[in-house]
Formats: C-alpha cells, sequence, structure tokens
C-alpha cells in the first residue's frame, strides 16, 4: 500500500485487495455446487422428477462438462454480469439477475432498518454500561449484550409478533406493504419511494411494515455494539488524552461526549464490517418469519423449486455484496480515522 | 491417559480456585447448564414415550394444562415431549459439527501456525473469506446440496467453524513456537514433526474448551434456524426445535404462543448456558495463558 496518496487511491488499492477474497469466495460456491459428493441436481430435486428429466437439467446447465470448462464458464457469467436465466416454476425462463435485482431492495430496506435500531440501542447500552463500570447497571447492560446475542432471531420475530401484532394490534405482522396501492418503483425500497413520490400515507404504511422485522433483527444485532462500545469507552475514558481534559477541569459528561465517545466510536465502524454476515444471515431467518420478500426468500424458493442457476445467483450476488461492504467500510474507516494512513 | 488428564483436567482447575470471581460463576452456571441438557437429552427420551411426539396422538391446539403442561401443537403433538426429544437432535448436531470442525480446523491450523510463509498467508486468506461470508447461508447451500439428516446438518454446519478453529489454533502456535523449550528442544536435535506433534500441540489443546464453547451456542443457533428454514432433518426426528418454531408460525395469528414460547425458551438456555461457559473460561484461561508466558 503506497505510505501517502489520495482517499481515491487507497480505495482502489483496497478494491484491488479485496479481489482474491472474492474469488475464494466464488470457488467455494463454485464447489460447493458441483464438486461434492453426489449429485446436486438429484439432490435438489429429491426424486420429485425422473431420472431423464435430472440428466437433461444437468446437460443443459453444462454441468456434465469437465470441472475446468464449467468454472471459466462460471467466472465469466459473473464477471460479464450475465447469471443465466432461471429453471424453477415461479420464475421459469426469466433473467437471474433481473430477478435477483428486484428482490434485493426489500433486503436492504430492512437492513438499513436493522442497523439503525441496532445502533441506537447498542450505543446507548454501551456508553451507560462504559461509564457505570461494574455498578448494577453496567452487570446487567452486560448480560444483555450475552443473551441477547444468542437469542434465536426468528423465534424474537415470533414473540414480537404476539406482543406487538397479535395481541396490540400495533404492528402488521407479516409483509412489505398492505392496503394502499403500492409506490411507485424507484429504489425499490418502499418508504423512500413513497416519499419521492410525496405519499405520506404510503409511507407510514411502509414504515408500519418494516418496523417489526427491524426491531427484531435490530436487537440480536445490538448485543455487539453493546459490548464493542464498552469496551472501546472503557479504553479511551482512561486514555492520556482525557485524562488531561479531566485535569483542567472539563466536567465529567461533556469529557466522555466530546473527547472519549467520538475515538470510542472508530473501533466500532471496524467491527462494523464483522457484523455484516451475522446482518444478512439474520436477514434470511428474519424474511422468513415475516414473509418480507427480499433475497433470503427468494433463496428459500429457488432451493424448493431446485432453481439451480438462481441458487447460485442469490449466493455470488450475497459474496459481492459483503465484499463490497467490506471494502467500503475500510475506505470510511480510512476517513474517519487520522491513524489510517494512505 | 496422563496426557489426557493434564490436557483436559487440569484446565478445570483454575475454574475451581476462580469460582468466586465473575468469569468463574459464569463458567459454573454454563457448565451447570450443559450438564444438564447431557442429563436430559440421554435420559429424557427414556423417560418420555416417544408416542407422545408423534401427529394426532392427542387432541390440536390444547392450551398448557397439568396433562399437558406446554399444551399440544397444530397436529397433537406433546410440546413438552417434542422438546425432550429435540435435546438429544440439538445436542448431536453440536457433537457432530464441534467435532468435525476440531478434526479438520485443529491440525490445518497447527501446521499453517508451525510452517508458516506462503502456505500460511494462503490457509488465512482462505479461512478468513469463509468467516466474512454468513455462515447460515453457506451452511443452507450445503445442506441443500447433500439433504437433510442430523449428520449432513452436522456437516454443513462444520464449514462455518472451520476457520473459528484453525484461527485460534493457528494464534496459539504461532505464539508457542517461539518459548524457549521449543527452541531447546530444536537445539538437542528433535525433529519438526516431534517439536509439533509433542511440544507445541501439547500446549495448543488447552484452547478447546474456550472454542468450542463459544461456537456450540452459535452451532445450535444455525442447525435451529436451518431447521427453521426447512433444510434441516427429516420430518420424522422426534423433536427438533427449528421445525417447532417453523410449525409454530402458522398459529401465530390466532394468539397460540405455547408452540413458539418453549422450544425458543430451551434454545435459549442453552446457548446462554453455552455462552457463559465460553465467555467464563475465556476471561479464566486467556490470563492464565499469559501469566504462564511471562
Amino acid at each position: 500500500m503506497p505510505k501517502s496518496g489520495s482517499l481515491a487511491a487507497y480505495a482502489l488499492t483496497r478494491l484491488f485487495l479485496s479481489l482474491p477474497m472474492l474469488l475464494i469466495l466464488l470457488t467455494i460456491v463454485f464447489a460447493v455446487l458441483r464438486v461434492i459428493p453426489g449429485d446436486p441436481i438429484a439432490a435438489l430435486f429429491a426424486g420429485r422428477a425422473p431420472p431423464d428429466v435430472v440428466a437433461q437439467t444437468r446437460h443443459q446447465l453444462g454441468l456434465d462438462l469437465p470441472y475446468w470448462q464449467q468454472y471459466i464458464f462460471y467466472l465469466g457469467q459473473i464477471f460479464t454480469g450475465n447469471f443465466g436465466t432461471s429453471i424453477g416454476e415461479n420464475y421459469h425462463g426469466k433473467s437471474v439477475l433481473a430477478i435477483i435485482l428486484d428482490k434485493l431492495p426489500a433486503t436492504v430496506e430492512l437492513a438499513i432498518g436493522a442497523m439503525i435500531v441496532a445502533s441506537i440501542i447498542g450505543i446507548a447500552a454501551g456508553v451507560v454500561s462504559g461509564t457505570n463500570r461494574d455498578k448494577p447497571s453496567d452487570v446487567a447492560l452486560r448480560l444483555y449484550g450475552t443473551i441477547i446475542f444468542v437469542i434465536p432471531v426468528f423465534w424474537l420475530g415470533q414473540i414480537l409478533q404476539l406482543i406487538f401484532a397479535v395481541d396490540l394490534g400495533w404492528f402488521p405482522a407479516q409483509l412489505r406493504f398492505s392496503g394502499l396501492p403500492f409506490p411507485n418503483q424507484v429504489t425499490g425500497l418502499y418508504t423512500v419511494d413513497s416519499l419521492l413520490q410525496g405519499r405520506l400515507d404510503m409511507f407510514l404504511v411502509a414504515l408500519q411494515h418494516l418496523v417489526l422485522p427491524s426491531l427484531t433483527l435490530g436487537l440480536v444485532l445490538s448485543g455487539f455494539f453493546t459490548k464493542t462500545v464498552r469496551a472501546n469507552l472503557l479504553r479511551t475514558v482512561n486514555a492520556d488524552y482525557v485524562e488531561a481534559a479531566r485535569a483542567r477541569g472539563i466536567p465529567e459528561g461533556r469529557i466522555i461526549s466530546r473527547y472519549a465517545f467520538k475515538n470510542a466510536l472508530i473501533p466500532v465502524v471496524t467491527v462494523l464490517g464483522l457484523q455484516f454476515a451475522i446482518l444478512f444471515a439474520g436477514a434470511v431467518l428474519t424474511e422468513r418469519t415475516f414473509s418480507w420478500d427480499g433475497m433470503g426468500m427468494l433463496l428459500l424458493k429457488s432451493i424448493d423449486s431446485a432453481d439451480y442457476p438462481m441458487i447460485q445467483g442469490v449466493i455470488v450476488v450475497y459474496a459481492l455484496i459483503i465484499v463490497g461492504l467490506s471494502v467500503i467500510i475500510d475506505v470510511i474507516n480510512g476517513l474517519i480515522d487520522p491513524r489510517v494512513r494512505y | 491417559m496422563e496426557w489426557l488428564h493434564s490436557r483436559l483436567v487440569r484446565p478445570f482447575r483454575p475454574l475451581i480456585r476462580e469460582r468466586h470471581t465473575l468469569p468463574g460463576i459464569l463458567s459454573w452456571i454454563g457448565l451447570g447448564t450443559l450438564i444438564a441438557f447431557i442429563l436430559v437429552g440421554i435420559f429424557g427420551p427414556v423417560l418420555v414415550s416417544i408416542d407422545q411426539t408423534k401427529a394426532l396422538a392427542y387432541p390440536i391446539l390444547l392450551p398448557p394444562s397439568l396433562q399437558h403442561v406446554m399444551g399440544t401443537d397444530g397436529i397433537g403433538r406433546d410440546v413438552f415431549a417434542r422438546v425432550i426429544w429435540g435435546t438429544r437432535t440439538s445436542l448431536m448436531i453440536m457433537a457432530i459439527g464441534a467435532l468435525l470442525a476440531l478434526v479438520v480446523g485443529f491440525p490445518i491450523g497447527l501446521l499453517s501456525g508451525f510452517v508458516g510463509g506462503k502456505v500460511d498467508r494462503v490457509l488465512v486468506l482462505v479461512m478468513d473469506s469463509v468467516y466474512a461470508f454468513p455462515g447460515l447461508l453457506l451452511a443452507a447451500l450445503i445442506a441443500a446440496v447433500i439433504g437433510k439428516g442430523i449428520f449432513n446438518i452436522g456437516i454443513a454446519i462444520t464449514v462455518i467453524y472451520i476457520p473459528l478453529y484453525f484461527r485460534v489454533t493457528r494464534n496459539q502456535t504461532l505464539s508457542t513456537r517461539e518459548e524457549l523449550y521449543v527452541e531447546a528442544g530444536r537445539a538437542l536435535g528433535a525433529r519438526s514433526w516431534t517439536i509439533m506433534l509433542s511440544y507445541i500441540a501439547y500446549n495448543v489443546v488447552i484452547v478447546i474448551p474456550v472454542i468450542f464453547s463459544l461456537s456450540a451456542a452459535d452451532t445450535i443457533l444455525t442447525a435451529a434456524g436451518l431447521s427453521y428454514l426447512g433444510l434441516g432433518l427429516e420430518i420424522d426426528i422426534p423433536g427438533d426445535w427449528g421445525r417447532d418454531l417453523s410449525d409454530a408460525q402458522r398459529f401465530l395469528g390466532s394468539g397460540i404462543w405455547w408452540t413458539s414460547l418453549f422450544p425458543g425458551l430451551m434454545i435459549i438456555l442453552l446457548t446462554v448456558g453455552l455462552s457463559f461457559l465460553g465467555e467464563g473460561l475465556n476471561d479464566i484461561i486467556n490470563p492464565l495463558l499469559k501469566k504462564e508466558r511471562a
């Protein structure tokens, strides 16, 4: 990495360095879908199709070619952005990429909602915990951080549905939108699209549907935030520059908010990058619990209908997103942390 | 035997000494919970008849009562019986997943840390890439391709945890490699294999209980998640917490809470116990490792 240079150069370097990781992930997906002992097409059909259909499907997808030919074809497909056409009953003959891009915004909207919930709860809890070290509130919040993290996200979703949807009737338990005509598709995020259209009523409906799934996923993720913020705050409140501020008689509240807190947040951005794996895994489960029509649901439906190209496409898109986000997080880190030299 | 004793029993000695500190208390609560679940997993199915876990054994959707402490579900199965039988299923998957991850991850980590150089860099890159990918998605993909079943789910889950076992083993190996006694062994003319297997591996094994308990909670969650998504076990398995929660989904709208609440509570009890054990052990054993080295 160059010792000095523009942020753009740093971002480009970082992008370049992420290529091996992307290639490894793509190779693993290739291997799982082809080289694993047994026949993936037969396993996906699970006896629901006669052998000649299985053989024909395999031939049609080029799965009877030598592995090296398949591998080149597979990488070629991904880098030219042509993911093939669906062979499942739901989207037969349609472009895999078009269907995925249609479902992607739902997952993105859920992920953003969950991240907002997780940051608010996690940072607040982390600050309270870190500034009240070893007091009862700290012990309670540390327990919260440990326990909420190992609660099954789909179970939490069901319990929140029982309380807030079935019992209190505050929020809908299913789907992304209902009762009104759908907002015009611009970004695919219903909350954003309805605002772009200037329809506050649509926005409220979209938001109402978004609350429970975001809360479910966000709560589970907040445990990790709580722990990280607490640990970093403990490190910074005792740092020399904070001690110096204290010696100058600056009030403790101001010290926390102006001096310690800001630097405690930098490592949080770094670990945020590690959270995306958990976020997207959790999103698949949350989508199922709330019938949220995103990428996770698409993957499950594709597995159900033995839609091999679609399964491969969805997993590859997840891999691209994960690698892309890790680059973005690194660049943001370079922007906010003066210790990162580029 | 002496080897086993010193490696597997000795780590528990600090657990006894530290029993009054917070990490110690957490570890003991966690260990107690795990043992309780193992006992339920072994003896529960002996005491609770398998017939109660089958469809149409009872009227459907009975709320909790003295006859059915956790009620009955949408196809007339006793929720309590399902929950008890599910304990055995979960523990079996956990054991298979952890054991396979250990068998694969430990030697690779040991080798990678010991050999170093290019091999190490490549292996770290591969393992880090796998680790960055959503584990549940990878496991779902593998499960979809190799099919349902307790053993298959164990395999699917293993893939997620190999990187964890690899990384901890490798880092531990890297630091152990620099120890004086390893240097001494080398000076005495011990061969590389001997050094790796009997000098280093010996001292790396100590971290295994920590990795196990830290990853075990996640194993339970992932296995339940796969079952919940319909990718887990065959339908005739007498107990499967994830599938029970999936079945419960349909009846939530009518306010049927017991088919969801109880299987979920079992998962949480076990995962919280395991993570208490993991975090407690981590706090106890890690400083100890540092102290030994200092």
